[in-house]
């Protein structure tokens, strides 16, 4: 059978079993819609232009948490060394985690994007280049999660380690405020994180405009990030897969 | 009773194609402790081949290796004449592993918790429905079809394990621990299942606590002790490499005197009497039990109980494990 229909399989099977889980809910769904309104009450004339950075977030935190969820408690129970035992390749595993865990981000944030339009009135000016941010963030963030999950085996380890992660990434991406305004000095950090051209995306699928003249940059170099994370990930989950 | 163990494996088959599991000179090793080293061992196609050894002794370790789940360091293996680490995936398809500790996903049910793993197998919609009814059948489960594998028994748990690793009608099941912490009726109820999966075709791999459960299932065994391979044999064989004298048991009609019982029967080597039952340790079982006779009519006894006592496979493994005691610590 081919791996990939493997890794479809593995995808729904972690879609069935780990969606409703309570974390999940907390960090993908009710902290970024809490911070959207809590921007939106602070200022309602102005809260659009935080939007592509709240929904960038959403996929940051709504990936790297299921990917968490799964990776952690299925080494916990033993099921991920079931799924080793099974005649799949190590990336049909992280394929197959990977697919379920940014299928979860994408959803969270549509929820976002919907709710922002339909509440708040925001318009997508270019769809495509919107869901090609969504596609293409959600990617990178499943397998920054599963790499950081796969080397440890509580949740909270996990939740901890990505959030060394995580929180520093919101702080240099441009998420709470536009590139431009950015200070000079954080400016180099800036363009090293994956997160700052994702938000740059979703930024131009809304606004029709970014930081960047064209979104081919952006997508280059969020590409450029998913492969180097694919490249990373198949190694570092064979080593710790089964420790 | 003084017992001696040969203390080297038995010739292997050199008989490739009939094997399901060749391994030689295998070798792990964690940081400086060897779990494994240079075990050499043949399972025949057909047969259920026991693992033995205490606590430990590397049985694990070796179905991790044999499954895929853990790198050697060195050693050659084939499972079904393929090799784990050259074709990982065409050897997966072929074996079936039961773990210690139950690993399906709580969450989902009985059937889906199958279903799943017969979707990863290649199992086509209509063959995964028939073989999960059919093994829901012979493990006694159909009636918890629906029931999520977390809120089963822990018997249930085993049985459905089992059959989870059976999905795909594997050539080689191995089976690490199958009835360990099941109470009786269910350990007996799965050493059936076990026998009837081997008699299907299966060939089993199965380590155990339990060498009663081995002596009854298993047509060969290994003992492994601190990750060597120490004997090999069928468990008759093992327990004959451990007896360098027969026991006999004798009850009298009357009183007996220790001194004058080995004074008459030379072939007896010591005797020791418990609440008027003796046991006698001899080097020659028949000349024992015709100077026993011989002595009772001479004392005008009778002789109301007589036998030999037979070492059991669990007299012969904890001899092996004294002599291993001998065996220089490992590093």
């Amino acid at each position: 059978m081919n791996q990939l229909t493997s890794a479809l399989f593995i995808s729904r099977k972690d879609v069935e079993s780990y969606y409703g889980k309570p974390p999940l809910i907390t960090w993908g769904m009710l902290f970024p819609a809490v911070l959207m309104l809590a921007v939106y009450v602070k200022d309602p004339t102005t809260y659009l232009d935080v939007a592509p950075g709240i929904i960038a977030m959403t996929l940051l935190f709504g990936n790297t948490s299921m990917a968490a969820i799964v990776v952690t408690f299925e080494k916990r129970s033993g099921t991920l060394q079931r799924l080793l035992l099974a005649p799949v390749t190590h990336r049909t595993i992280v394929l197959g985690k990977t697919a379920s865990a940014a299928a979860y981000g994408i959803a969270t944030s549509l929820v976002i994007t919907i709710g922002l339009a339909l509440l708040l009135g925001m318009t997508v000016s270019n769809p495509l280049v919107f869901a090609i941010g969504l596609v293409l963030g959600a990617g990178v963030f499943s397998l920054l999660g599963l790499i950081a999950s796969v080397m440890v085996r509580e949740v909270f380890e996990a939740m901890t380690l990505l959030n060394f992660l995580r929180f520093p990434i919101l702080f240099i991406s441009g998420v709470f405020m536009s590139m431009a305004a950015l200070p000079s000095w954080i400016k180099p950090v800036t363009f090293i994180s994956p997160l700052t051209y994702v938000v740059e995306l979703l930024r131009y699928g809304i606004f029709g405009q970014s930081y960047f003249s064209s979104p081919w940059v952006c997508i280059f170099v969020v590409s450029g990030f998913l492969a180097l994370s694919w490249l990373v990930a198949g190694p570092v989950f064979r080593r710790n897969a089964n420790r | 009773m003084h017992t001696t163990v040969r203390g080297e494996v038995v010739s292997l088959t050199a008989d490739g194609a009939d094997s399901a599991i060749e391994v030689r000179g295998l070798c792990k090793s964690y940081g400086e402790t060897r779990a494994l080293e240079n075990v050499d061992f043949t399972v025949r196609s057909g047969e259920v081949f026991g693992y033995l050894g205490p606590n430990g002794a590397g049985k694990t370790t070796t179905i991790n290796i044999l499954s895929g789940l853990l790198d050697r360091d060195a050693g050659d293996l084939a499972i079904c004449g393929l090799d784990i680490v050259q074709d990982p995936v065409a050897v997966k398809r072929r074996i079936g592993v039961v773990p210690e500790e139950s690993n399906l996903y709580p969450e989902l049910s009985c059937r889906r918790n199958l279903e799943y793993l017969g979707e990863l197998y290649g199992l086509s919609r209509a063959a995964r429905r028939t073989r999960i009814d059919e093994l829901l059948a012979a493990f006694d489960l159909s009636d918890k079809k629906e029931t999520p594998f977390r809120t089963l028994s822990r018997g249930m748990k085993r049985r459905l394990t089992v059959a989870a690793g059976l999905i795909h009608s594997p050539e080689v099941l191995f089976l690490d621990e199958p009835t360990a912490g099941l109470d009786v009726p269910s350990a007996r109820v799965l050493r059936a299942l076990i026998q009837t999966i081997n008699r299907d075709g299966t060939t089993v791999f199965l380590t155990t606590h339990n060498l009663a459960e081995a002596e009854a299932l298993c047509g060969r065994i290994l003992i492994l002790v601190k990750g060597h391979a120490v004997t090999e044999g069928t468990a008759a064989e093992i327990r004959r490499r451990v007896e360098e004298a027969t026991s006999v048991s004798v009850v009298f009609s009357g009183h007996v005197e220790e001194e004058m019982l080995l004074e008459t029967c030379p072939a007896v080597h010591s005797a020791v009497s418990t609440e008027g039952r003796w046991r006698l340790e001899a080097s020659d079982s028949h000349a024992a039990l015709t100077q026993i006779i011989s002595f009772a009519e001479q004392q005008g006894l009778r002789v109301l109980e007589i036998g030999t006592y037979t070492t059991s496979l669990e007299d012969a493994f904890m001899t092996i494990l004294k002599q291993d005691v001998k065996r220089e610590p490992r590093l």
